[in-house]
């Protein structure tokens, strides 16, 4: 795959590692989580409720709620608006999210 | 319950132009962002850990943010700037509800001015809910302030000259176009060289956009829009065709694309739902993204204390949100007494002769960028309109025979617009959309009322409310 960070313009923080369902992918300081899974090509963020489709990103700004993810055991969280943090824990929701714990 | 002189809601062009016009005056203003930091959707400024090393490689409007964000900063130690504060309601007796850091608080206010802008026009068509589906604001907003492309073949659908400034983002950042489906008449987008007579820099803007996409060989159909997307879990590809002058596809005109993204830009919606929450009155306006509140010339709403700046009372761009927002500060410093009236009127004159200057270039942008009536009718019986509860046109137009008369009935008979984004991305659609079974002007149709909470908060949160301290 081709590299989908733009080089030109910036100079990017620390690198780092974000886990996606067990998966280990790059993430920079100042990066969202929904940035860095663009740039590893990981585009279903979630599954609805009822009829378990894929959802991605969307307005990209914080009002659609189609990002939501389980982000470090918090359901429901906007990829789009969390930065991403060293080997912080990114899970595909499935529906409307369980928190960590929960039964 | 502390009460502030002057709180501001949203921190893009208006909102910081308004607190620095009401600062200026002597007056002490607290903003209100979602963000962490100041600039809204178009100045929005690098995270911690970026470093700019060119700024002319991230395009004008960052180095024009760069300048009114300096102005932000002479103000500096007049204005409290509350970052990560998502506002989810105002109640009567001039309060407003937020949560920050995990908490819900709220405040009074004595003067209040909305600023909180506007977001892509939602427009439901088939696959439009499919991964690799974005709005061009949200692409426009990873290519911009994350350097991160949306995907590898990209499609870019919508009207308007937005399109072409996204495209020369995309090529700059090294991505590719695939192609621009432009759903407007762009012979007409000559008249726009007329209205914009005097606006050298936004020509100048426009200059390069055009001149860029024909050096990138990006092929731009004129009067084509996208009629689907459609993939296995993700875009593999995209329908598109030839449209006449209401939007409607004319027959056997239809290709197929290969492409991994599509960016849907077909103008803006204001985000209204505060300042109807706020009581203030609202009028229907196609032109300007739908409803909209009702303004006077010092950016006045229908409530007293409530003043209203930017794309948030109507979609007109940057430029004219910083006139507003200061027009909008300079005369909340004038109701709190810190100018008088005549020292109020001096300074609002050099933002009414720019605001002037900018009308005739609104009012042609307005024209090119308005909706016509087959953007609302791409969506098939079995495609999904209210993304949030999974609801089709379908069961939308099954539940409308049942004689419901405006949205909220059909909210309560469907679930439609009960989700999490509030019916900020069906509302638009569904009043045209309902409008049509019914056999109504769109204006007549009541909106889904906001209720608080406007955002989704934890019960956490709620439960250990309190005022700010």
């Amino acid at each position: 795959m081709e590299n989908r960070r733009a080089e030109k313009g910036v100079v990017r923080g620390r690198q780092f590692e974000i886990e996606v369902d067990g998966r280990k992918i790059p993430a920079y300081e100042g990066e969202t989580i929904g940035a860095a899974l663009t740039a590893a090509g990981v585009r279903t963020l979630r599954r609805t409720a009822k009829h378990h489709h894929p959802r991605g990103m969307y307005c990209g700004i914080g009002l659609c709620y189609e990002c939501a993810m389980v982000i470090n055991g918090v359901p429901n969280t906007r990829v789009c608006q969390t930065l991403a943090t060293p080997g912080c824990r990114v899970e595909t929701q499935d529906g409307l999210g369980q928190w960590e714990g929960e039964r | 319950m502390k009460e502030l002189d002057l709180l501001i809601l949203g921190a893009g062009p208006a909102g910081m132009a308004a607190a620095i016009e009401a600062a200026k005056a002597g007056i002490q203003v607290t903003v209100l962002d979602d963000d962490a930091r100041p600039g809204g959707q178009i100045y929005r400024q690098f995270q911690a850990g970026f470093r700019v090393t060119d700024a002319t490689a991230l395009g004008h409007d960052y180095e024009r943010g760069q300048e009114l964000l300096k102005e932000f900063d002479t103000v500096a130690d007049r204005v409290q700037f509350l970052d990560d504060a998502v506002v989810w309601g105002i109640a009567p007796e001039c309060e407003v509800d937020f949560l920050r850091q995990g908490e819900s608080r709220s405040v009074r206010y004595r003067q209040l001015v909305i600023a909180v802008g506007a977001y892509d026009r939602p427009v439901p068509f088939p696959g439009w809910t499919l991964p690799g589906v974005f709005t061009a604001g949200g692409a426009q907003r990873l290519i911009k302030m994350q350097r991160v492309l949306p995907g590898e073949r990209i499609l870019l659908a919508g009207t308007g000259p937005l399109q072409l400034a996204i495209a020369n983002q995309i090529v700059d950042a090294g991505g590719k176009v695939e192609a621009i489906a432009e759903a407007g008449n762009i012979d007409k987008w000559m008249s726009l060289a007329r209205g914009a007579w005097g606006q050298w820099t936004l020509i100048a803007d426009a200059w390069r956009y055009w001149s860029g996409i024909r050096k990138a060989g990006i092929p731009l159909w004129r009067e084509h829009i996208i009629l689907e997307a459609r993939g296995d879990g993700h875009v593999e590809e995209a329908v598109v065709a030839q449209v006449d002058a209401d939007w409607r596809p004319v027959r056997g005109t239809d290709r197929t694309l290969a492409v991994d993204t599509v960016c849907i830009g077909y103008g803006f919606i204001p985000s209204v739902e505060l300042t109807r929450l706020a009581g203030c009155a609202h009028r229907y306006d196609p032109l300007l993204g739908g409803w909209i509140p009702t303004r006077g010339e010092d950016m006045e709403s229908t409530v007293s204390q409530v003043y209203v700046a930017g794309d948030c009372g109507g979609v007109a761009g940057s430029f004219v949100a910083i006139e507003e927002g200061r027009l909008a500060g300079i005369a909340a410093a004038r109701t709190l007494g810190a100018l008088a009236a005549d020292e109020a009127r001096r300074r609002m004159g050099p933002s009414r002769d720019r605001l002037a200057g900018l009308l005739r270039l609104r009012q042609t942008l307005d024209e090119i960028s308005r909706p016509r009536p087959g953007l609302y009718e791409l969506a098939k019986d079995d495609t999904i309109v209210c993304r949030c509860e999974e609801i089709t046109l379908g069961e939308i137009k099954a539940a409308l025979a049942d004689d419901l008369q405006d949205l909220n009935e059909l909210k309560r008979a469907t679930r439609t617009g009960m989700g999490n984004c509030q019916g900020r991305m069906c509302g638009p659609a569904l009043q045209e959309i309902v409008a049509r079974v019914k056999g109504v002007p769109a204006a007549e149709i009541e909106p889904l009322r906001p209720r608080p909470p406007i955002r989704p908060i934890p019960m956490t949160a709620l439960a250990g409310h309190a005022e700010l301290a």
